[in-house]
């Protein structure tokens, strides 16, 4: 464990180090990401001017529930997502060999080696409105409870991770996975709604098999509503067992790897 | 240290058709083909030996190394790598190899090769002695002790793969795969690769496995060769006697005395050999082996010689014909 988080270490090193090189893309990224959190924060703001409700939730809720969401988007942004979105290329390309012959776990290796250190700020940025959106609510919440909501929201950041991952597997055998991102992308803003406003199969699909609910929504929903030992069980059950799948599915994918002609 | 047993690896690869009516059938209606990169292969290398990996483009010599490296699995056969099997991917078999591709780059391109190297005595657990150690007598030996600390991307060719080269062998390997480590590079580069690698197989005698395209190469480090064709071991020896084995022909060469008349009865080359050059300076002809002497003979006879030679073909166009000869033919 020691030896994984020098190795971590190593990689934040790398990406501060790169990220300074390039000033202009350092500062542009951080720029883009404010207009980003303005834009979906104005949306529900937009929509709570025509209804007080919203699948249940008022404003000052939903403004939690989407701050929450930044939040996980924006460690998402930081720790994983380059390395998702190049991970096909390294199987396709081959130059997931270099990786495959290292003494460290393959999976590790490309899931975090590149720490996007310019959406760095964008984290502390989404952490504020996070620390802000709660501090604002009118409601009593208690500390157990936030703690238990932040702690859900990492376990909803690594759920969101394996969705990814699962996802982009299929590419060791398909060999293209540009059809499997955009659906992911696609399927994305059903994680970045309050999972209130849908109903039945949708729902059920929405907190089970694709548990984008699961990430921010439900969460949220514990810190409304009280902790309920069978929602904290699912939430770890199905992230525990989505994981579980995704390690065999990894396993047979290594298997199949027919890696690239040099 | 190395031994593959009747490895073998097929591929399925789809057929399309040229064209964009090709395009369309194929999004319907696929067809199939299975391609045999590999055939059945065994052989062994030992503790030092350096053994070259040698055939034409596609012949199956860098899925070999794939699959001895634990890289991809085999689709057939067994094989053992320092008494582990490689496709496993035992941390204990993955620390004692190392892996250089002359056509991929492992380093990272925006960092200066010494901050790379701290991650890899990171991923391998190298003592800080032992790295400091090891770093500086690699880096002395292909002379990259000032590039240390410049961008990876900003390096020559060159000093990129002796990057590479030290990035591989940091944690002292006992076996190690060198997939074209010299490909694309400048003669002087090319040269001063080869001289380390026969100094670093002297110091520390690892077994390893070399593939590439230039003979140079083979010849300079290898003194056994595995010649593979069409995914098949078609010669498993020494390097020296692929001469003996496959080259039936000598070249005789004579430089004439200039200016001394050349007899007028001196016959037809032509019945002496295949005749490569004739002229009032030089006579070359490729004879049989069991020929040289009466050539010889009646070419001392027959013209003003002041010079005879008589040389072995040369080595890489025996490799060669051997490589590019069907699995039917005599090379």
């Amino acid at each position: 464990m020691r030896r994984y988080l020098r190795i971590y270490a190593n990689f934040l090193r790398f990406s501060f180090s790169r990220a300074m090189a390039f000033r202009l893309d350092f500062f542009f990224r951080v720029g883009m990401d404010a207009i980003w959190y303005a834009v979906h924060l104005a949306f529900f703001w937009l929509i709570y001017r025509h209804t007080p409700l919203l699948g249940g939730w008022n404003f000052d809720q939903v403004l939690v529930f989407t701050s929450g969401f930044f939040f996980i988007d924006a460690i998402n942004m930081t720790v994983f997502a380059n390395n998702i979105w190049s991970f096909p290329v390294l199987v396709n390309s081959g130059e997931l060999d270099a990786y495959l012959v290292r003494p460290v776990s393959s999976l590790f290796f490309i899931s975090v080696r590149d720490f996007a250190a310019n959406s760095f700020l964008n984290l502390i940025m989404a952490s504020g409105i996070l620390a802000w959106a709660i501090a604002r609510y009118p409601g009593e919440l208690g500390v157990v409870r936030v703690v238990v909501y932040v702690a859900l929201l990492l376990v909803g950041t690594f759920l969101g991770y394996v969705i990814s991952m699962l996802f982009l597997v299929p590419v060791f055998w398909m060999h293209n996975a540009s059809g499997l991102r955009e659906i992911r992308f696609a399927i994305g803003t059903y994680g970045e709604r309050p999972h209130q406003i849908f109903h039945g199969w949708v729902r059920t699909v929405l907190v089970t098999v694709v548990p984008l609910a699961l990430c921010a929504s439900v969460p949220a929903q514990v810190l409304f509503e009280g902790i309920t030992p069978a929602l904290l069980l699912h939430v770890v059950g199905v992230t525990a067992a989505l994981f579980l799948a995704f390690l065999w599915i990894w396993s047979r994918a290594l298997r199949a790897y027919a890696s690239a002609s040099s | 240290m190395i031994r593959a047993d009747r490895l073998s690896k097929t591929f399925r690869v789809h057929k399309k058709a040229p064209g964009f009516v090709g395009s369309v059938k194929s999004l319907f209606r696929r067809e199939w083909v299975t391609k045999h990169a590999v055939r059945e292969v065994s052989f062994h290398v030992g503790e030092g030996e350096i053994v070259g990996l040698v055939g034409a483009n596609g012949a199956g010599k860098t899925t070999i190394v794939k699959m001895l490296a634990g890289i991809i699995h085999p689709t057939s056969g067994d094989s053992e790598v320092l008494g582990f099997r490689p496709w496993e991917r035992d941390n204990r078999f993955r620390r004692q190899i190392a892996l250089v591709m002359g056509q991929k780059q492992q380093l990272w391109w925006d960092l200066p090769a010494a901050d790379c190297f701290l991650l890899l005595k990171e991923i391998y657990r190298i003592p800080d002695a032992a790295y400091r150690e090891r770093l500086d007598y690699l880096a002395t030996a292909l002379e990259v002790t000032k590039e240390l600390n410049v961008q990876i991307r900003r390096l020559s060719l060159g000093e990129r793969m002796k990057m590479e080269l030290i990035a591989a062998l940091l944690h002292a390997p006992r076996v190690v795969f060198l997939d074209e480590p010299t490909i694309g590079l400048d003669l002087t580069a090319q040269r001063a690769i080869r001289d380390f690698l026969l100094k670093y197989r002297e110091d520390h005698r690892p077994a390893m496995i070399l593939t590439s395209h230039y003979m140079e190469d083979i010849e300079t480090l290898c003194e056994r060769l595995l010649i593979i064709r069409e995914g098949e071991i078609v010669y498993d020896g020494r390097l020296d006697a692929v001469v003996a084995n496959f080259a039936d022909r000598k070249l005789v060469t004579a430089h004439l005395r200039a200016g001394e008349p050349i007899a007028a009865s001196n016959g037809n080359l032509a019945d002496l050999g295949d005749v490569q050059e004739a002229n009032e300076r030089v006579v070359t002809l490729s004879v049989p082996r069991t020929q040289v002497a009466r050539a010889a003979s009646e070419i001392l006879r027959r013209y003003p010689v002041a010079d005879l030679t008589i040389e072995e073909a040369d080595i890489g166009v025996i490799i060669e014909r051997i490589m590019r000869a069907r699995g039917d033919q005599k090379p």
